[in-house]
């Protein structure tokens, strides 16, 4: 395998609940490599700890045991309110629930997030303005609510919401999954030339369609990780491709 | 089942309501066992001590033969019980302080069929004697209540009245011990009239011979009338008598004592307080209701929208909309019952203290019990209204379908207009601005919020406004209290004497140095349209200092009358009419000039020229000076100069004296207003206490609401990489517009507003338009300290975001 920069890298991360007396671990000593400019996709069956993995990874949660390394940085260790500047200045978000703030108008859900950073603020409206434009939400779109629009035009917000402080990392936690299958696909396009534009972007998915478009698989079962699937020789929608992931995933026992 | 697991869901914001509930049904229930039960009190009172219509005071050297056989042959006096007492005009030590006092000694073995008296606590075991446990307890005597519960005095404590020797001139002391305590409807009190001490026979008898001066020698004369207003008429025949033309009582140690004092005037003094205190109490009390109410409804709105997914749930297993809506009634009706019980139930302990604020001024102790009527009304009240606010609030669930409640299409389809975009604020949208805009967003999306903030604000601030307005005047500038009674506010009185040429008596007063000015002023009494009234006279009215008029002006020409507002009511005049104004058999058109405040001799007063009356009695000569001191000057030390220049200068020119006597009128206004002033300092402290705590209570319930409603909006904000500190201040921030502006409305609704609601409050003083002091830099403080304290108090509370993690709400 290629020398590749390693942005993200965890180290013996654990993370457990408690729940009355009971804990439970649901990470268990995990050691993953994240790359640079790849596409990657975590797998995994229900309740493998496929979420918990990415919101440690993104500073979202603080983890219970281990390292989170962020261009080679501990992020674990930080504050709430240092680990808040963190996820503004390198990380965006997208969620199956897409979780926009329902009292903003499409763009002002937008720059909510964007104003947050330092820089020109009008350039800011602009590129606001542009990415969405790209992911074809037009300018009646913008001064609508979240409840007047539909799902995909939800999510397509909210991927612009998550670009639109230029993060080095996008996760994504199901964006499709409340998704209807057109919608979903469309989302996935975006994400797709994201990707292609060199934007990092780490998915959370447990749908093959949807698992299909990343470059590279890692696959978890009970907190501990199982394998991982390099697809990133294979052309997107190439059949080889597609045969692969679903050996690699026949091997996990998906 | 769903009521009480809202309830327990919603622990704190319940607990919250529930508390603010406690304290509007403390002071409601207490306010309202005050009208109800205090005067009933005062009622029961009479019937057991049967006081008589009226006492005169007067010194033996004026209860002559003449007088004695006036009362007797009035055809307006039905009874009259005269004793003989023994009266000084002394100094006590109360409160830790010495103070003026009138004190009648009577002989507690002498029968009393009018006006009882009774012993509430008793030192001796037989009544009499000596202290258990102490021998020969010298010189037992039995005083006021009031000496107990404000003056400071123990069973079995020395108590010494200094006073100046008549004869000699020397100071003496008279000692006694405390051995019990007293309760009488007339002398239980030291802001009317006189105290009185029963001594038992023998102390009695001792007092007597020590007292044995005619000038210490007294009666006390009870009478019954047949009409209360005939008192005056009464005490004008007797003074017609004695020929004198002033009965002031705070000239009560001038040489010949005369004091008249009728039951309504007593009745007034002792339930005027305690009516005012119930009023402001039942007032405030509703004032917390309708915030509690505002609460209820806002509490309801906001826990709707989070549960409607459960309502969808509930509506889905086949819940009628009625079964819900009685759920929600039947959670708020338990959480005002329950803190309306707590509160009702606190009430009763927390009476004995405000019985003890009414008997610093009234002397009497009141005791109530629990009373099932007027707890079960108050508690039946909170919960009608609770009842009706919440059905009112939750019944548009009917209008909700199941499917709607399960797609959360309550508060997601609401928004329809966005308000302050931020596109157009981008440019000045910095990272520390952002949460300010936000926030202003905010305020304009939750309008129905924000008003209901605002409408809190105003009335609590209103209520603190005003405590504070009554606090500045009764202890940082009381002028304005000190002139409620109606009374000119001087700083000395010189009694000279009417029957020789006083004017370079009052060349020499005018020419001390430490005196401003002096002018006369008397009262007299006439009669207007048939009325015997009180009538001040003055030379001019252009030197008075305390301007009680409040519409018209102050007589300046012949047959030119001003009336206090409440005789100006009762006859149906007003500025610009004519009355008729009588003295003995003449009678003289005068035109009303004007209109004024003053509870002298019950509001039945009048000002006129001097020369004016000097028409009706050419005899008349004024008496009394009104003395002004320069600022700073001890009124005490000025009139020991006083009376040492009289007798170097005056008392040897004439077989007469020519200052009779002297008053310290900064002194007696200040033992005199003391009660009240404490009473009405404490109110308004009080007020400003609970102002506090329903802020505090108010912002954390509006707060603690908001973030729960707010959780997910709050977690998404973090997610995308807000602060805890940034949303802090935007929820902060988002509530100080509504703070603000309520506080500044609030506040100027206080000052503006003090002066017309003391003046419906204390109409019954004689009050008709009230002039109290409104200090703006006083309120305005008051307003800044509100919205500074609940800016800091809201990030303190809004600090519980911090709990609301990202992932938490991802989680959810």
């Amino acid at each position: 395998m290629d020398k590749r920069d390693v942005i993200l890298a965890t180290d013996k991360l654990c993370k457990s609940f408690t729940a009355g007396a009971q804990e439970q671990q649901v990470l268990k000593n995990l050691d993953i490599e994240i790359y640079e400019n790849e596409f990657t996709v975590i797998m995994g069956s229900s309740g493998a700890g496929k979420s918990t993995l990415l919101y440690a990874l993104s500073g979202m949660d603080k983890p219970t045991g281990g390292a989170v390394r962020f261009f080679g940085a501990d992020i674990a260790g930080l504050s709430h309110d240092k680990l808040a500047v963190f996820r503004r200045q390198n990380c965006g978000f997208i969620f199956q629930h897409m979780f926009l703030l329902d009292n903003m108008s499409i763009l002002d859900n937008i720059l909510a997030g964007g104003l947050l950073i330092r820089g020109d603020k009008k350039a800011i409206v602009a590129e606001a303005k542009e990415l969405l434009g790209k992911v074809g939400l037009t300018e009646t779109i913008w001064r609508k609510f979240p409840a007047q629009l539909s799902g995909g035009e939800n999510q397509r917000a909210a991927i612009v919401r998550a670009l639109i402080n230029k993060p080095r990392v996008v996760f994504a936690d199901e964006p499709t999954g409340s998704l209807n299958s057109a919608a979903g696909q469309a989302v996935l396009d975006v994400l797709t030339d994201v990707n292609k534009g060199g934007q990092n972007i780490v998915m959370v998915t447990h749908d093959l369609k949807s698992a299909r478009r990343g470059n590279r698989i890692l696959y978890i079962r009970d907190g501990v990780m199982c394998g991982e699937c390099d697809l990133g020789k294979y052309v997107s929608g190439d059949q080889a491709r597609h045969d692969k992931l679903r050996v690699f995933l026949s091997e996990m026992g998906w | 089942m769903h009521a009480w697991a809202n309830i327990g869901k919603t622990k704190s914001v319940s607990g919250t309501l529930a508390i603010i509930f406690l304290i509007a049904a403390l002071l409601l229930n207490a306010g309202l066992l005050v009208v109800v039960n205090y005067g009933n009190f005062f009622e029961s009172l009479k019937e057991e001590l049967l006081p008589a219509d009226a006492y005169y005071c007067m010194s033996d050297i004026l209860y002559t033969e003449e007088v004695k056989s006036y009362l007797d042959g009035n055809e307006h006096v039905q009874k009259v019980q005269a004793h003989d007492v023994r009266w000084l005009s002394t100094q006590i030590i109360y409160q830790g302080k010495e103070q003026s006092f009138a004190v009648l000694f009577n002989d507690m073995d002498e029968p009393r069929e009018m006006c009882k008296w009774k012993i509430v606590e008793n030192g001796s075991s037989n009544g009499r004697g000596a202290m258990p446990g102490v021998k020969d307890a010298p010189m037992p005597v039995y005083v006021p209540d009031i000496f107990k519960a404000v003056g400071g005095y123990q069973l079995g404590d020395p108590i010494e009245l200094k006073y100046t020797e008549a004869q000699t001139g020397g100071e003496k002391t008279l000692a006694f011990t405390v051995q019990g305590y007293t309760e009488d409807i007339f002398f239980s009190s030291i802001d009317v009239g006189f105290v009185s001490f029963y001594l038992p026979g023998e102390t009695y008898q001792e007092v007597a011979d020590i007292l044995n001066d005619p000038l210490y020698k007294a009666h006390v004369v009870f009478t019954n009338v047949d009409d209360i207003n005939n008192v005056a008429v009464i005490e004008g025949g007797i003074q017609e008598i004695l020929g004198l033309n002033s009965a002031s009582l705070v000239a009560v140690d001038f040489s010949a004592l005369f004091a008249a004092v009728d039951l309504s005037l007593i009745e007034m003094a002792r339930c005027m307080m305690a009516n005012m205190v119930a009023a402001m109490m039942v007032v405030f009390a509703l004032v917390l209701v309708v915030v509690c109410l505002l609460v209820v409804r806002f509490r309801i709105v906001n826990s709707l929208e989070e549960d409607v997914v459960n309502i969808g749930s509930l509506k889905s297993m086949g819940y009628t909309s009625q079964q819900i809506i009685l759920s929600v009634i039947l959670q708020f009706c338990l959480i005002a019952g329950a803190g309306s019980l707590a509160g009702i139930a606190l009430s009763y302990p927390a009476l004995p203290a405000v019985s003890m604020v009414f008997e610093q001024q009234s002397g009497l102790k009141w005791e109530q019990g629990f009373d099932g009527g007027v707890s079960s009304a108050a508690f039946l009240a909170i919960e009608l209204i609770v009842v009706s606010v919440a059905w009112l609030s939750a019944r548009h669930i009917g209008k909700l379908s199941p499917v709607s409640a399960l797609r959360m299409e309550t508060s997601a389809r609401k928004y329809s207009r966005n308000y302050l975009p931020l596109e157009g604020a981008a440019s000045v949208a910095s990272e520390s601005r952002l949460p300010m805009l936000l926030a202003l967003k905010s305020v304009v999306h939750n309008m129905k919020q924000t008003v209901m903030i605002v409408t809190i604000l105003i009335a609590v601030t209103f209520v603190g406004a005003y405590g504070v307005i009554m606090y500045y005047n009764t202890s940082v500038d009381t002028k304005a209290f000190a002139e409620v009674p109606g009374m000119e506010i001087c700083n000395a009185i010189a009694m000279l004497n009417p029957g020789l040429d006083q004017t370079q008596a009052v060349q020499a007063i005018e020419g001390m140095d430490a005196v401003r000015k002096g002018q006369y002023l008397d009262e007299v009494k006439l009669r207007v349209e048939g009325t015997d009234v009180a009538a001040v006279v003055m030379e001019t009215y252009a030197g008075k200092e305390s301007m009680l008029v409040y519409e018209g002006r102050y007589p300046l020409s012949d047959h030119e009358i001003v009336l206090a507002g409440i005789l100006a009511e009762r006859l149906h005049k007003t500025v610009g009419d004519t009355v008729a104004v009588g003295f003995g058999d003449q009678e003289e058109v005068f035109n009303v000039v004007g209109l004024s405040n003053g509870s002298s001799m019950g509001g039945l007063n009048t000002s006129i020229l001097t020369r004016d009356f000097l028409r009706f009695n050419p005899d008349f000569k004024h008496q009394s000076l009104y003395i002004y001191l320069a600022k700073g000057t001890d009124a005490a030390g000025f009139i020991e100069d006083l009376e040492t220049v009289f007798k170097d200068r005056f008392e040897d020119q004439a077989d007469q004296k020519m200052l009779l006597g002297t008053v310290n009128f900064d002194k007696e206004l200040a033992s005199g207003m003391a009660s009240y002033q404490s009473i009405v300092a404490a109110m308004g402290l009080v007020m400003l206490v609970i102002t506090g705590c329903v802020v505090a209570l108010v912002l954390y319930f509006v707060i603690s609401s908001s973030v729960i409603r707010k959780r997910r909006e709050l977690g998404i904000q973090k997610a995308i990489g807000f602060t805890t500190f940034q949303l802090m201040n935007q929820i902060s921030i988002g509530f100080m517009l509504p703070i603000f502006v309520g506080a500044a409305v609030g506040s100027v609704l206080g000052a503006y507003y003090t002066n017309p609601l003391m003046s419906v409050v204390m109409r019954g003083m004689g009050v008709m338009k009230a002039g109290f002091i409104v200090d703006p830099y006083w309120v305005v403080a008051f307003g800044a300290a509100t919205v500074v304290a609940s800016y800091l108090l809201s990030l303190l509370i809004s600090w519980r975001i911090r709990k609301i993690s990202a992932y938490a709400l991802v989680a959810e």
